[in-house]
């Protein structure tokens, strides 16, 4: 009995506190506002019946190259709690923000990094949300990890929708 | 004297000089705002502005410092001054809009963006992205004003423009429920469970159009009957497969409840009964949930297969019933079968890691502490590059009170170029982690370092806070207004999250001790440095992913070796009721709706001998719950500290002690547990109100209160929470060791496999 829907600011310290229980990346507050003020239709979470925040995605458009118009989304953080998996809310949420990103911004891609030793993850955007190695970054993570860019093209996913104006 | 005092000198030397500069006034604001100090901050603006009345630096940076302090009024008169200094720069459009929407005038919000469009209009160059923000701005103003019908006009009109398809559709399916258009509204509605089916908004929605409520009883029928045609359309939806159990009973409870079950069982989903364990509120419900799962499980021990069904089924459903009914019995109390049941399964499937947590889970309810903190550690080892179980072990670890064995723990997954790894969890603002620390603290007697956790718990919030100041000019940059809106809403509630309010409770108990062992002529040492909890230093780089976002207050700060790791600061505070004060100021205006800010702000009140102030807070707790089991005794105490105290003004005394009887007569505690003969809650408030007046007897008196306490009239009344709380006061109460052993059995009458007591 989960919904899913976009994030809202009340949403952000339980999307913070399912961050920092479940996942080894964690971010200040501050970094959850820059996302929600900057980027506002691409984060969603997963609620239970009880109100708590179960899963998220946190979003954004790949804004590091300079292009007035970045065609590439990034997931900044995407975590479903473990005693919530197999629902399939990672996919549920990522079907959302994947949508937004080429609605609101005409995304062409999407990409994220995994740490390469994380196989449950990788596995999961692998087989699961249909994401591929785009290239490795080595030492991307602070304790000299190196991190897999993975990819996935949105060309045709979405096609836009007419809306009548008859209403 | 350090850099900051220095600099502060400077400036009032400056102004000494020359009390009139623009300059000095602006610059000693800066430094004001710099440091937190918003209302002095804009004194200096103020101040700043009456030699310099049209510079727009000064103005746009009073307007956002009349945000952060939400003078509303102000700001409108501020960012108006900006709109006719320099109506070409966009964000002072938008900052006017915002103000007086924010101070109620919709009509006014409106003028000004209808103004700013028809300024735009020739402007080509105008970011897309951003005229579709506004647009929806606008819309969702024009709503706020009440003029549905105009507002759906207007959507039509800028469908061509908008980018966020997702909002212009939900104000579309909204706006068309406002005007009662059903038919119209059922369509955008649809249309919106198509893109997103797990969206419960979207949902109630529809059956809205369609005149149905799930909350009332008599739509039952009908609205199931539309929500199954919608899962025929939308047969991936979870949501609307499970939604009906919210309103359904009887036969159509069942019903839905079996095909969910089942298909959950068979996919092995572990979440089955934490996704229904809201619906346990009803107690039909969660029954008919329990009958439901046995009898699957009966199903397939003899036969195999569920009866409905040709195949037999995979040996790990069985597994997951057992697993589902453990907790089915751990939520109704019944702890060795739970054990007994998830031992089953674990049998079954000894690596499911999920297992080990459901199993430490019901040993914590069944108050076996130490138990449940080795199942978990147990299935933290299973699987150690998990952080969801590394986290529950820590938590579990800190239950029972293993502060260094937790941080070992905690540390596997803080980054390992942390300067300082203790000080990283500041940083990234753990407050769950710091919240726990303090409690284990706390219950080991270290005051000093429980409150040091709990004012770092308090000092996330206060950043929280500080977070918005940033985005007064940064979403007015971005012009997503709706959204910035949506942050001061939530920025004015934050305080009133659960971990700021019980770590603000649990610091204001550790004051009211400090304060209680400095009155008695004991006060509480801070507990030195033991070698182990040292911070680990450690040198490196910076980390991914934490942008700097536009200068301004709360810059990435260097970060400084934590100096009073004991906790002495507070500890050694001049006036620790002072301290607590402040909290419960805080939380007054967070969460004054609950009745432990009163029975705490009583305390810190009569401590103070502020007893106007004790009974304000009486009479506000009255006022949430007249049936308070506090009050009588704090009715009790505010007269007992009245007769002793013989500094106080007798007329004064006269008035409130007539008023407290008005309310409360000639009430005794003894008397008011005698009244709630079988309510807990009664005797143990009572016990505390007698240990509070001291004397002999009356501490006889609670002792007695307490030892009766797992008694059978209590019935579930005798929560672990409720005798722990006993054991604790027990403590107080001169309880010899026979006693003690006395209470030991009888709560362990009620707790069989607890071993806290």
């Amino acid at each position: 009995m989960i919904t899913v829907r976009q994030a809202q600011a009340k949403d952000l310290i339980e999307m913070q506190i399912c961050n920092i229980t479940n996942l080894p990346e964690n971010y200040q507050m501050k970094y959850y506002l820059y996302h929600l003020a900057t980027w506002p239709e691409l984060s969603y979470v997963a609620e239970n019946e009880q109100g708590r925040i179960v899963g998220y995605v946190l979003t954004k458009m790949n804004d590091e190259d300079s292009s007035p118009m970045p065609e590439d989304g990034h997931i900044t953080s995407l975590s479903v709690l473990r005693s919530y998996r197999r629902l399939g809310l990672a996919e549920r949420l990522m079907n959302q923000a994947q949508r937004a990103m080429v609605e609101v911004f005409g995304a062409k891609s999407v990409s994220l990094h995994v740490r390469i030793s994380n196989h449950a993850a990788y596995a999961l955007y692998k087989n699961t949300l249909k994401f591929d190695v785009d290239h490795t970054e080595a030492k991307y993570y602070a304790d000299g990890e190196d991190a897999y860019m993975m990819k996935r093209s949105l060309t045709g996913l979405y096609p836009m929708e007419m809306d009548s104006m008859d209403f | 004297m350090d850099r900051k005092e220095e600099g502060y000198e400077n400036i009032k030397r400056g102004l000494e000089i020359n009390p009139k500069s623009s300059i000095s006034w602006h610059v000693y604001g800066l430094v004001c705002r710099n440091d937190q100090k918003f209302v002095e901050a804009i004194k200096c603006y103020e101040e700043a502005l009456k030699a310099d009345s049209d510079n727009i630096h000064i103005l746009r940076e009073l307007s956002q410092l009349q945000m952060q302090t939400r003078q509303y009024n102000k700001v409108v008169e501020t960012r108006e001054r900006l709109v006719k200094l320099n109506p070409t720069f966009p964000s002072f459009w938008m900052g006017l809009a915002v103000a007086h929407q924010l101070t109620g005038r919709y009509d006014l919000a409106l003028k000004v963006i209808n103004a700013y469009e028809d300024s735009t209009k020739q402007d080509n160059t105008f970011d897309p992205l951003q005229m579709s923000e506004l647009l929806l701005y606008k819309n969702w103003i024009m709503e706020l004003s009440g003029d549905y019908q105009g507002a759906i006009e207007n959507l039509k009109e800028i469908r061509a423009h908008v980018r966020d398809i997702t909002t212009w559709k939900e104000q579309k399916a909204k706006l068309l429920l406002k005007v009662d258009r059903k038919e119209a509204a059922a369509m955008a509605y649809q249309d919106l469970i198509e893109r997103n089916p797990e969206n419960n908004d979207y949902i109630v929605g529809y059956l809205a159009c369609n005149g149905l409520d799930m909350t009332r009883a008599e739509d039952q029928d009908a609205a199931l009957e539309v929500i199954e045609g919608l899962q025929h359309q939308f047969p991936s939806s979870n949501r609307l497969r499970s939604v009906p159990l919210t309103f359904c009973d009887g036969e159509n409870f069942t019903r839905v409840a079996e095909a969910l079950a089942k298909h959950a069982l068979r996919k092995g989903i572990p979440s089955l009964f934490a996704n229904v364990q809201a619906l346990y509120a009803d107690k039909a419900k969660g029954e008919a949930l329990g009958r439901l799962i046995e009898s699957c499980a009966t199903q397939i021990r003899d036969t195999k297969r569920f009866s409905d069904s040709t195949e037999d089924e995979s040996p790990s459903v069985l597994m997951w019933c057992d697993f589902y009914l453990a907790q089915h019995n751990d939520y109704y109390g019944d702890h060795e079968r739970a054990l007994s049941l998830i031992e089953d399964a674990i049998r079954a499937s000894p690596d499911t890691v999920e297992l080990y947590m459901v199993k430490a889970k019901i040993l914590k309810h069944a108050g076996d502490i130490r138990s449940a903190r080795d199942t978990m550690d147990f299935g933290r080892q299973k699987d150690l590059k998990d952080r969801y179980v590394n986290s529950k072990a820590v938590k579990y670890m800190l239950r029972n009170n293993e502060l260094d064995e937790a941080e070992k723990a905690f540390l596997v997954f803080v980054r390992d170029d942390a300067p300082h790894k203790l000080q990283e969890l500041c940083e990234i603002q753990a407050t769950w982690y710091m919240r726990e620390r303090g409690h284990a603290y706390r219950r080991l007697g270290d005051l000093g370092r429980a409150l040091k956790q709990f004012h770092q718990v308090a000092s996330s919030f206060d950043t929280y806070q500080l977070d918005q100041f940033d985005f007064h000019s940064y979403s007015l940059r971005k012009a997503t207004l709706r959204t910035y809106v949506n942050i001061l809403e939530w920025e004015d509630t934050v305080y009133s999250h659960p971990y700021y309010v019980d770590s603000a409770k649990a610091a204001v108990g550790c004051y009211i001790e400090l304060f209680d062992l400095k009155q008695a002529g004991n006060p509480f040492q801070p507990i030195p440095e033991r070698t182990e909890t040292k911070p680990l230093t450690r040198n490196g780089a910076a980390q991914h992913g934490h942008p700097n976002i536009s200068a301004g207050v709360g810059e990435t700060k260097v970060v400084e070796v934590d100096k009073d790791l004991t906790g002495a600061t507070y500890v050694n505070a001049d006036d620790h009721m002072a301290e607590a004060l402040k909290l419960i100021e805080r939380l007054e205006g967070a969460v004054g709706g609950q009745p432990a800010t009163h029975i705490l702000a009583f305390e810190v009140h009569l401590r103070m001998r502020k007893y106007f102030l004790v009974l304000k807070a009486i009479n506000t707790l009255r006022g949430i719950d007249a049936e308070h089991p506090a009050l009588p005794t704090m009715a009790v105490r505010l007269g007992y500290a009245l007769d002793a105290d013989e500094s106080f003004a007798a007329p004064m005394k006269a008035a409130l002690k007539g008023q407290l009887s008005k309310s409360f007569g000639d009430v005794s505690i003894e008397q008011s547990v005698e009244t709630h003969g079988e309510s807990l809650a009664f005797a143990i408030e009572g016990a505390k109100g007698l240990l509070a007046l001291g004397g002999e007897s009356n501490v006889a008196k609670a002792k007695a209160l307490l030892l009766a306490a797992p008694s059978e009239k209590y019935g579930n009344m005798r929560t672990l929470l409720n005798l722990q709380e006993v054991n604790q006061l027990l403590a107080k109460c001169n309880i010899s060791d026979s006693e003690r052993a006395g209470f030991a059995a009888n709560a362990k009458q009620v707790f069989p496999l607890a071993t806290c007591f």
